[in-house]
């Protein structure tokens, strides 16, 4: 038997090459992530621990019991005296402090560099730092910088750079080195630059020591050296080995790789799932062309049993040869990405390429299995065909496949009904976090539906646009008809296609709708043309956790919200963890909640230095001609009796229900002034206009009649009150802590520009935001997901071309006789070919089709289940341009079978049985 | 009796539809050479119905596929009317099975998806000819498919399925029409029907109509029947019947 099989394999492997490809493709993905991921990790790990184990032992002051009501306490930096007694200990060799600060770094444009201000640092004798290029600073006049921070200001060395001091005076320095901090979080978000030790307190004002590196003395080991330090420091500080720091900061950035890893491997899940729905099909048509050879076999003495065991022989050697290939190619492609990518995410790339026996076993595993699983129902039916099959004449080819029983249509609709079902109870239920996960569920379900309805759709649709297709001419008329010869296997072919159409539209969906609902908020609810806000300058460390989590959000962003697919909408939800956007939202809601709730409570427990902007900045805007009206935004927070969060704005110089707007269910806006607050519905549903809403704060009660109830939106703020109400709730909230600036309508937009920036020109911690950049950054960073996301799920619609491609060729193979006829009655070569062209667009276009359809709907329907107040907005551009993807993948596929068939011999095809 | 001794038939006074002369087609298999055809002259004329008759291996398929010009023979000519079919190129060729000739197979002769009227109308669609109507309910009628034109193949009979691929061949009146074993399939009374048929429309629409078999009985209902050996004409016999058939073609085999 096994000969028989591997003799039939030899025979027909020109029917494996699609199916191989499609088995390499979806394989080289697994495995090429994993070497990917895994010399990515390598090389995250050789940075992280290559500076740490420099040093011997690493001091770093002990996080600090939090106070009463979780207040912030400060960390207490290391001293001199403790320094010197750690110096002073036999066990050290040597041992140097890091002091620890910020300071304002001006760009070439004189504006202050960065979101938050770098951090500045001093680096001395023993540290886990030295200069990567250049020299570290040793005079009051010399600054070395990040390399990351060089990167981004575009300073190198032997430029001069300002820098404000305390005082805000500029100072100006040389850049003597570049400093590689790798990706250690403290430093890689906000950038860095470094002092020499004498001129850090002169330029940040921070004294003691963040961190005291410390080198073993000879005969000592790091052990014992870093023991001695956690005697000498007790409980003031945290101690460990260089190599133990290394480590756990290697286990931070090694998360950072798995989520990573873990997004690109949901993507070859997807494009292994088509590539099985290609394999079964595959085999299915196989072993339909193969019956009387199967029953051949059975009627010279083949037990059922070895007929099954021959046919799952067969999809192992196609599985295993398939892997092999495709962990090749995996390996080839994780090398290139390793080689192009990993630089761009901040690798050194210094580490060879990592191939674990994992990645290749997974590849191996998986690509076998995925085929083997495949391959299961064809190969039981296989066992069905009767040995007196091999008697009869035409067994295939002729036949039309009976109709669809009605217990399928009744399975599929009630699929339908339940997924519709579930849809409907995330619109009642109103905006949840579960209901992406609802929808998602709800789509899954569909999908079933549309795999048990898959023949009845493909001939339902066939009907309906090869009407006027018929009319064309005879190629397209016979491509109609044939499309529908074998619905059950145009279907599964055309399904492996839907997967991918699907996912695409429905992110292209979520994605155009976010985009639209926020481009609204920034747009109707409160248009203005620029914002200023003060540079955020948060005191460490409570910017530092902040700032790692923000960091990993940012640079997640694309991945992340490629991993999650319908989900997304929650990742653009929170774009409050997103330096860039972040200030947008003060123009169109409170940044930080539901969501963010986590940044918030940082900011807030912490004493974020916030800032304010100066009140002559606002006066000397507000007496620009090019200027409409200048809006001061003031807001302040608080935790309500039952825990629940708040936050409350006030406008200065803004007319509420003109300057700004948002949708009312009940009131009006512009009734809010002195002990009036506007609610945002769902702060509490028993309020309404008239009723009286208490308000306690730390430092006041305060009773306000409601006078209006406003919809909830995306990241609103829960409260609209007068300035002087919450000056009397939050008495630091006197000061403007953003200014929004709108332009005359008919100001030149270039003249705007100029006096908006001139009016900080004394100030250049502040940062101006223009409202247009900042969509058109939102935008590029919505398109730059896309792209990511339709790289991604490319592969698996390649692999679903490739099965449309393979079932042509297997059906051109089955109708070789016909084909001939049809030549001798005088299809030309060239309509032969374009029939199979139109049936292969056909196929593809229903496919497609079906993936849109669903796409929409359930894209809507995930972006309205988290998106409080969405616009709907069906991005019309890319569907045609998915849909003119589907009819070229329908042209890519037919131009192998259609060269088959055009060139069989006429007299040939005749002369074969 | 040599090839060339054998002369177009005297008593056909109308002329010559096909005419073949020195048809030769010689197959390379791994060094030996086969000789299909080995020098065949041979005309058709209009109205006539002619068998091709021959031993296994004769060559008679091949003769057929020459003169249809769907296989191009190593030399000699084919003439379809005024046309010289030999040296046209794949595209005029087509052009002139699409116009000139119709085909009956032997199986395989429908298209599966396409209904009983829909199959005899396909070569009209694919020259996307005008059909005449009258000709169409003329030849419906004749082979009695009437009530059996939106019937798929698969509903059809052995015989039903192979009028249909007669009232298909002959429903654009081409030049010539070519059968190849149209009875090989069929129950001995359905092939009778389909061959009277054939018969009968040769002589009321006046038909050329080739026909190869190896069935004395089929070759019976024919008005003039040649016989191939070897890739060779080598006699021929008019106004047949089967005994008589049957007798030359045992003296071929022997």
């Amino acid at each position: 038997m096994l000969r028989t099989t591997l003799a039939g394999l030899r025979l027909h492997k020109s029917r494996y090459v699609t199916t191989v490809l499609a088995i390499l493709l979806g394989v080289m993905f697994v495995s090429g992530t994993m070497v990917f991921a895994d010399t990515l990790k390598a090389n995250y790990e050789e940075s992280v621990m290559g500076s740490a184990t420099t040093v011997d032992a690493i001091a770093e002051p002990a996080e600090p019991e939090p106070g009463e009501d979780g207040e912030y306490v400060a960390l207490e930096p290391l001293t001199e005296e403790q320094l010197a007694d750690i110096r002073a200990l036999p066990e050290v060799a040597e041992a140097d402090g890091l002091v620890r600060g910020q300071a304002v770094l001006l760009d070439a444009d004189g504006r202050a560099f960065g979101f938050t201000p770098p951090s500045a640092v001093s680096v001395e004798g023993a540290s886990r730092f030295d200069a990567a290029q250049g020299e570290l600073p040793s005079a009051d006049d010399e600054i070395a910088l990040a390399t990351s921070t060089a990167e981004q200001s575009g300073f190198g060395v032997g430029d001069t750079v300002t820098v404000l001091d305390p005082d805000q005076e500029r100072r100006e320095f040389t850049v003597t080195g570049l400093v590689n901090f790798g990706v250690d979080p403290e430093y890689s978000m906000t950038g860095a630059v470094v002092f020499a030790p004498d001129t850090i307190e002169e330029m940040t004002g921070a004294t003691g020591y963040a961190e005291i590196d410390a080198i073993a003395a000879e005969g000592f080991t790091d052990e014992q050296a870093a023991d001695a330090v956690g005697d000498v420091l007790g409980a003031s500080a945290e101690v460990m080995t260089g190599e133990e720091y290394g480590l756990e900061m290697a286990e931070g950035v090694g998360a950072e790789t798995e989520m990573f890893r873990i997004a690109l491997l949901l993507f070859a899940f997807i494009a292994m799932f088509v590539a099985g729905i290609v394999i079964y099909n595959t085999f299915a048509i196989l072993i339909a062309q193969r019956q009387r050879e199967l029953a051949l076999l059975r009627c010279v003495g083949a037990k059922r049993s070895q007929v099954f065991r021959s046919v799952l022989l067969e999809s192992v050697v196609v599985g295993l040869v398939a892997s092999a290939l495709g962990v090749l190619a995996g390996v080839g492609i994780g090398f290139a990405g390793a080689s192009f990518a990993a630089p761009a995410m901040g690798a050194d790339g210094g580490v060879p390429v990592i191939i674990t026996p994992v990645a290749i076993l997974v590849g191996l595993g998986v690509g076998t299995i995925v085929t083997v699983f495949s391959a299961m129902i064809p190969a039981l039916r296989a066992t069905r065909v009767a040995p007196l099959a091999a008697l009869r004449t035409s067994a295939t080819a002729s036949g039309i496949e009976k109709g669809t029983g009605w217990i399928r249509v009744v399975f599929g609709l009630l699929t339908f009904a339940v997924s519709g079902a579930m849809v409907a109870l995330t619109q009642v239920s109103g905006p949840t976090q579960a209901g992406p996960i609802v929808v998602t569920a709800a789509a899954l379900v569909a999908f079933v539906g549309v795999v048990v309805l898959g023949p009845l759709l493909v001939r339902g649709i066939v009907r309906l646009v090869g009407a006027p297709l018929r009319r064309v001419g005879v190629a397209s008329m016979l491509a109609v008809d044939n499309s529908v010869r074998s619905p059950r296997r145009a279907a599964t072919a055309m399904i492996a296609l839907t997967v991918g159409a699907t996912l695409i539209t429905g992110y292209s969906v979520v994605s155009a709708s976010t985009e639209s609902t926020l481009t609204r908020m920034l747009d109707e609810q409160f248009p203005v043309d620029y914002q200023i806000n003060p540079q955020f300058a948060m005191e460490e460390p409570a910017g530092t956790g902040d700032a790692s989590d923000a960091e990993a959000a940012a640079e997640d962003a694309p991945a992340d919200g490629t991993a999650e697919g319908a989900e997304t909408a929650e990742g653009s939800a929170e774009p409050g963890a997103e330096p860039s956007t972040a200030p947008a939202e003060g123009t169109g809601g409170a940044p930080e909640e539901g969501a963010d709730a986590e940044g918030g409570t940082t900011a807030d427990a912490g004493t974020p230095e916030f800032g304010f902007v100066p009140e002559e900045v606002r006066r000397d805007l507000a007496d620009e001609p090019t200027i409409a009206g200048v809006f001061g935004q003031r807001s302040g927070s608080l935790v309500t009796e039952d825990g629940g969060y708040m936050s409350l704005v006030a406008y200065t110089n803004a007319e509420m229900g003109t300057d700004l707007t948002v949708d009312t269910v009940e009131g009006d806006l512009s009734d809010v002034g002195p002990g009036r607050i506007a609610l945002a519905e769902g702060v509490d549903d028993s309020l309404s206009v008239g009723d009286t809403y208490t308000l306690s704060s730390e430092d006041a009660d305060l009773d306000l009649e409601v006078a209006a109830i406003v919809e909830a939106s995306v990241g609103a703020w829960s409260g609209y009150v007068h300035a002087d109400d919450l000056a009397t709730l939050f008495p630091e909230a006197t000061q403007d802590e953003a200014l929004l600036i709108r332009g005359e309508r008919d100001a030149d937009p270039a003249e705007l520009r100029e006096a908006v920036y001139a009016s900080v020109e004394d100030d250049p911690t502040l940062q101006v935001m223009s409202v247009a950049e900042i969509k058109e950054q939102f935008s590029d960073m919505m398109d730059i997901a896309f792209y990511t996301i339709a790289a991604m799920l490319g592969l698996a619609i390649i692999i679903a071309v490739f099965g449309i491609s393979n079932t042509m060729a297997l059906s051109v193979l089955e109708r070789t006789r016909e084909s001939a006829m049809l030549r001798a009655l005088g299809l030309a070569r060239g309509q032969l070919r374009r029939m199979l062209s139109v049936e292969a667009v056909l196929l593809c276009l229903i496919g497609a089709g079906i993936g849109i359809v669903l796409g929409v709907v359930f894209g809507w329907a995930a972006a309205d289940s988290v998106l409080p107040g969405m616009v709907f907005s069906l991005p019309a551009g890319q569907i045609a341009v998915f849909i003119a993807v589907a009819v070229l993948a329908g042209l890519l596929a037919s131009i192998l079978p259609g060269r088959r068939a055009a060139g069989t011999s006429i007299t040939g095809a005749l002369a074969s049985e | 009796m040599t090839a060339s001794s054998v002369q177009p038939v005297p008593s056909a006074t109308a002329p010559p539809v096909v005419v073949a002369r020195g048809l030769t087609k010689t197959y390379d298999t791994g060094g030996s050479q086969v000789h299909a055809l080995a020098g065949v002259d041979v005309d058709f004329h209009r109205g006539a119905f002619t068998a091709i008759m021959g031993p296994s291996g004769s060559g008679k398929s091949t003769l057929m596929h020459c003169l249809a010009g769907l296989d191009v023979p190593t030399s000699g000519t084919v003439h379809l009317g005024r046309t010289q079919i030999t040296g046209l190129r794949d595209s005029e060729l087509t052009l002139l099975r699409r116009d000139r000739i119709g085909f009956i197979f032997q199986s395989f002769n429908l298209l599966p998806m396409l209904t009983a009227e829909q199959n005899i109308l396909l070569p009209s669609q694919i020259a996307k000819r005008r059909i005449d109507q009258q000709r169409f309910d003329h030849i419906i009628d004749v082979v009695g498919l009437r009530d059996r034109l939106d019937h798929l193949p698969t509903k059809l009979s052995g015989g039903q399925q192979q009028r249909v691929a007669v009232a298909r061949a002959l429903l654009n009146a081409p030049e010539v029409v070519y059968a190849d074993e149209p009875t090989g399939n069929l129950d001995s009374r359905s092939g009778a029907e389909v061959l009277a048929f054939l018969r009968d429309s040769a002589k009321d629409l006046d038909q050329t109509i080739v026909m190869v078999t190896h069935d004395p009985v089929a070759a019976s209902y024919a008005d003039r029947v040649v016989f191939l050996r070897d890739g060779r004409l080598v006699d021929e016999v008019t106004d047949p019947n089967p005994e008589l058939v049957s007798a030359r073609l045992l003296k071929l085999e022997a």
